[in-house]
Formats: C-alpha cells, sequence, structure tokens
C-alpha cells in the first residue's frame, strides 16, 4: 500500500530530479530563495510529522528546536568566523541542545496524557521566546541581528543545493527509520497506545527516543533557516513557527514524510502568493486568518491529508475493482 | 511590611484574572476532556470588547458585562463550528482549536487594529485607599472582589443546583449521566459558555490593569492558565483557584526581589509539580 500512488518509488524520485533541474530553467533568484525555504520547511515539517503523524504525540512548541537552531547557528557566525567549521559547529550545538532538552522534555511529560506534552512544549517555547526577547545582550531581543555566511552558502544556487540535497539525505535516512523495526513500533503506538503497552513495549521509552530524533531534526532545519535569512530574530520561536510545521504536515498528510514535502511546498507558495495579493487589497495583510481556516478545514474536513486521501481514493477503487471482478465471476 | 502587603495584593489580583480564565479551561476539560486550545483568544477578545464597550458607553459596568457576553456568543460559535465535529478524539481537538485560536486573535487585528491600545478606569476605580502605612490600590481590590464573587457564585452553581450537580456527574463518570436521560452535550454547551464568559470577564478587567492591550496577550495568558491547569491538577475548579492565586502571589513577589527569575518562576513551579505530582495539586486523574 504504501508504494501505491504518490508514495511511488518513481513518482518521489521523478520530483526530487525535476527540483534539481529547475535551476537550469529559471535564474530567478527569489525563486531559488522560495524553494530553498521549502526545503526548509520540508525538513521541519518532517520531523513534526515523526512526532504527530507517525507517534501521535502532539508538540506545540516544536518551533524551540527550530529556533535553537537557528540561534545557535547565528551565534556562532557572527561572533566568530563565517566559515564551514563555524556553522557545522553550531549544528553541532543545537543538535546537542535540542537532544538534551527533548531528553529532559519527554521523560517529565510523555508519560502522561498527550495533552501534557503539547501544553509543557508550548509552555517551554514561550519561555525561550521570553529569553531571546530579554538576553539582549546576546540576541539583540527582537529586533534580532544579521550575520555574514560563509562562501558556499552565499550564493544562491549552491545554498539551493545544499538545503535540495539535505531534504533528500534526511527523507532517505528517516524513512529508512520509520520503517525499521522501532518506527514500527511508534506506528503501532500511534494507532493504538494501550495495545501496544499489551504488547510488552516500553512506550515511554520509544516516545523519547522519537522526540530527541524530531527535536534534531527540527534544529537542523532551524540552522539551515538562519543561514538562508542571514539573519535571526525571535520570531523563531513564535507559535506561528510551530503552527507552519503542523499545517504542513496535515496538509501534506500525517504519518507520510513525503507528504510534509509536499504540504511544505503548498504552504509556503500559499503564503508567497498571499503576501503577493496584500498589495491588491489590505485583508489580505492578516492572511494568517485564511491560513486558519485553510488548517482549521483540513483538521475537520481532510485529516488524512494530500497523500492520506489520495492513498484512501486509490484503496477504494482498487476494493471496488476486486468486488466487481468477484461479481462477474460467477455469471462466465 | 507595607510592601509584603501591597505585593500579596497586587499577587493575588493578578491571580484572579488568571483564576477566571483557567477555571473556565479546566471545567470543559473536566467534564467533556475538550482541551481548548482558543481559550486565550476569548480571553483577548473580552479585553479589546471591554475596552471598546466602555469607549462606546462610557460605563464600565456595562463595559465588562457586555465583554462577558461577547465572549459567550463567541464561544458558542467555537463549540458549534469547531468542537462538535471532533469529540472523542484529542488530538483533533487540540489541532482545531489552535486553529480557532489563530482566526480569532488574527480578527482582533481586523476589528480593531494590530498596535496595542490603551485601557482607562472609571474615575470611580482610579486613585487608592490608605490604610497607615500601607497603600492599596482600588482597581485591584475591585478585581478581588469580582473574583471572590465569581468563585462564590461558581461554587454555589456547582454544588447547591441541579446543574451543578449534573456537571459535577458528568466530570466523573460522563456515560453514566447520558444513561440517567441527560443530554450531556447540553450541559456541555451550557459549561462552555460559562467558561467562555469568565475568560472573558477576565480578559475585560485585564485590560485597565495592565493598562495596553494587544492581539498576542491571549496567547501568553493563555499559557499562564494551562500552567495553572496542570499545577491545580485538570478539572478541579478549586486546584485552579489555589494555583492561579499562588502562580499571582509567587509572580509578584519574584518579580520585586529576584526579577532575574521571574520569568522562569511559574514554569519551575510546573515543573516541580509534573515530577513530584503529575496530577497536579488537586488532580485525581493522572
Amino acid at each position: 500500500m504504501t508504494t501505491s500512488g504518490l508514495l511511488n518509488h518513481r513518482f518521489i524520485l521523478f520530483v526530487f530530479l525535476s527540483l534539481a533541474v529547475l535551476p537550469f530553467l529559471s535564474d530567478s533568484r527569489s525563486l531559488y530563495i522560495l524553494f530553498t525555504q521549502i526545503f526548509i520547511f520540508a525538513i521541519f515539517a518532517m520531523s513534526f510529522d515523526l512526532l504527530l503523524g507517525y507517534t501521535g504525540i502532539v508538540s506545540f512548541g516544536h518551533c524551540m528546536f527550530f529556533g535553537i537552531g537557528a540561534y545557535s547557528v547565528s551565534l556562532f557566525l557572527k561572533n566568530f568566523d563565517a566559515s564551514i567549521g563555524y556553522f557545522l559547529l553550531g549544528v553541532l550545538v543545537a543538535i546537542m541542545l535540542s537532544g538534551i532538552l527533548s531528553y529532559v522534555i519527554g521523560m517529565l511529560s510523555l508519560r502522561l496524557k498527550s495533552h501534557f506534552y503539547a501544553m509543557l512544549t508550548l509552555a517551554i517555547s514561550q519561555l525561550l521566546f521570553v529569553l531571546a526577547e530579554k538576553w539582549r545582550s546576546l540576541t539583540m531581543g527582537g529586533d534580532g541581528f544579521t550575520f555574514p555566511v560563509p562562501e558556499l552558502f552565499r550564493d544562491r544556487l549552491s545554498f539551493y543545493y545544499v538545503c535540495l540535497l539535505l531534504m533528500v539525505m534526511l527523507f532517505v535516512i528517516l524513512r529508512a527509520f520509520t520503517r525499521s523495526p522501532l518506527g514500527k513500533v511508534l506506528k503501532a503506538i500511534g494507532q493504538n497506545e494501550q495495545r501496544a503497552e499489551a504488547l510488552g513495549y516500553q512506550i515511554l521509552h520509544y516516545k523519547v527516543i522519537v522526540s530527541i530524533v524530531a527535536g534534531v531534526v527540527a534544529a537542523i532545519s532551524g540552522g539551515l533557516y538562519a543561514v538562508m535569512l542571514r539573519f535571526v530574530n525571535t520570531q523563531v520561536f513564535s507559535i506561528e513557527t510551530t503552527l507552519d510545521a503542523l499545517l504542513m504536515s496535515m496538509i501534506g498528510g500525517l504519518g507520510t514524510l513525503f507528504g510534509s514535502i509536499l504540504g511544505s511546498g503548498i504552504v509556503e507558495l500559499a503564503h508567497h502568493g498571499l503576501t503577493e495579493l496584500a498589495k491588491l487589497h489590505p485583508i489580505f495583510e492578516r492572511w494568517v486568518i485564511f491560513l486558519g481556516l485553510l488548517y482549521i478545514l483540513v483538521v475537520l474536513c481532510f485529516p488524512s491529508g494530500i497523500v492520506g486521501s489520495f492513498q484512501e481514493w486509490r484503496e477504494k477503487r482498487k476494493q471496488r475493482s476486486v468486488q466487481a471482478a468477484t461479481i462477474v465471476e460467477p455469471v462466465e | 511590611m507595607d510592601v509584603a502587603i501591597n505585593l500579596l495584593v497586587n499577587g493575588l489580583a493578578t491571580g484572579t484574572l488568571i483564576f477566571l480564565l483557567a477555571s473556565g479551561l479546566t471545567l470543559i476539560f473536566g467534564l467533556m476532556s475538550v482541551l481548548n486550545f482558543a481559550h486565550g483568544g476569548l480571553f483577548a477578545w473580552g479585553a479589546f470588547a471591554g475596552v471598546w464597550l466602555f469607549g462606546v458607553t462610557d460605563s464600565f459596568l456595562l463595559a465588562i458585562v457586555g465583554a462577558a457576553v461577547i465572549g459567550m456568543l463567541l464561544g458558542f460559535v467555537l463549540e458549534r463550528v469547531l468542537i462538535r465535529p471532533v469529540y472523542g478524539d484529542h488530538i483533533q481537538q487540540l489541532l482545531v482549536t489552535l486553529g480557532g485560536m489563530l482566526v480569532i486573535s488574527e480578527l482582533l487585528k481586523v476589528f480593531w487594529s494590530p498596535n496595542p491600545i490603551r485601557a482607562g478606569l472609571p474615575d470611580y476605580l482610579q486613585g487608592s485607599i490608605e490604610l497607615g502605612d500601607i497603600i492599596l490600590i482600588t482597581y485591584r481590590l475591585f478585581v478581588i472582589a469580582v473574583g471572590i464573587a465569581v468563585y462564590v457564585g461558581l461554587h454555589l452553581l456547582l454544588t447547591r443546583t441541579r446543574l451543578g450537580l449534573i456537571v459535577r456527574a458528568g466530570v466523573i463518570d460522563k456515560e453514566m449521566v447520558q444513561a440517567l436521560g441527560i443530554n450531556i452535550k447540553q450541559v456541555f454547551t451550557f459549561v462552555f459558555l460559562l467558561g467562555a464568559g469568565m475568560a472573558a470577564l477576565g480578559g475585560s478587567l485585564l485590560a485597565p490593569y495592565s493598562g495596553v492591550i494587544f492581539a498576542e496577550m491571549g496567547m501568553q495568558y493563555a499559557i499562564l492558565a494551562f500552567i495553572v491547569v496542570i499545577v491545580g491538577g485538570m478539572g478541579s475548579v478549586q486546584g485552579s483557584m489555589i494555583a492561579a492565586l499562588l502562580v499571582g502571589v509567587l509572580g509578584s513577589f519574584m518579580a520585586y526581589f529576584v526579577p532575574e527569575l521571574s520569568l522562569a518562576v511559574n514554569m519551575l513551579l510546573m515543573l516541580a509539580v509534573l515530577l513530584i505530582k503529575p496530577s497536579g495539586l488537586f488532580g485525581a486523574k493522572g
């Protein structure tokens, strides 16, 4: 089932290859930036999907890892030297911090019902937001700061390929992760926690592992995001950042990593389009309303997202043709 | 000494406002196990509606009552449109109410303005009362008085009326209440309206207290309310009362004596409670 339709290997390969040749068709810098942003948010949304889609854990503070990644990379590049080495060091520090933080939060709240994790992550991400606002000597508060980026990332085209490559790599790694025996347990927990527990699995153990993986991947995307903007401010810790990930993985289809990539593309393009429309009518400046309404509609009407709905549709069609075949048979 | 009393009064007033927000949240959660993430939006709507009505009618009493009514109307729409379709599915509820939060707090910017708005007070609530060395600000006492009135009213409603009996029974065993032929959904709608009204009332009282209101304040206070609900225990009105006062008083003392820690104090309180008694101080369920 997972290899049918939109999740067909050939289709995924086709999408990745077309993204790789896209820069040959156009040399618009703003297009590169838009797509780079899509790749970065796709990584972020995939990490979110590991939690919500695969394991059924709701996090409302996923931006905290994104923000940790963004700030630690920015601070290293600003205060030391704009080299690849310091970029990697920043990413490494971000990975360590996110790993520790997600471990602590997971141990504290994942043994409780899902809403505890949702509230705790929301609260801690807000705490980090306030911390970043107040610790002005380090972060410059809400004004943020700009910083130089390594030579390789200065060219929009090479950064495009760096992000595309990272997205594809993380997609492959995370797919292997979700298809591993460990990933199967996560899916079992997502479908029925009590049953997974009754089967003898230490579900807390598995949940903490997935929250650490999700946190670390989110930190990487945050680091890339800061490099793309060459600027960072407290916005990375705002609830909208978390909502972006939520919306992207929901629109694409929960529990399908490729859906997150698709969702990221749709949301970013829609956001871009609505901002353009703001020039026509001021109501589009409040595009968050449309985003919110779209999001509510998706939750209520298409809970399985694009990839999920497509799969369901295919399943139904297959069943119908099987039914038709069995009815026809006795007549022959 | 007079500093301590002032801080205590400040803390109690803040705590009362948080209580108005948190008790609705915890009631809704306790009865129908719906965690309404849009609750903070109702609070912010209460604040904006209160300031607007005070400007239009020039009567503060009318403004806060009107704000509560607007909050209830909004709550009615939220319950019908967002929560009705997703009964029984926690994750869906969390997601859909968060979307609702987004829409209603952004709508605030459409109706009023994206910029912060100043909130005023009527003459008779301005100024302060002097008792020897102690100076008590009138408005804070007024807030505390309203809080006590609401608490007592809620307590009487829950313990002395048939409706309260049904609500309390529903919190313990929803199916049993339904089996007795009571339409629990209607009861829930009522509780939801009550919670929304209390949140909006809290918002309208907060506006002059903090002086300035802005659209993002909903999320800010919602987080405080979540902390209170966790600390007090999900579904316990009494727990949220005590936790709200604790958070308020602790916050005001910390802001005076150890300002660096004042941001983190609520978080630390919540973490401590989660470590020691995950179900909260007055919570029964885990």
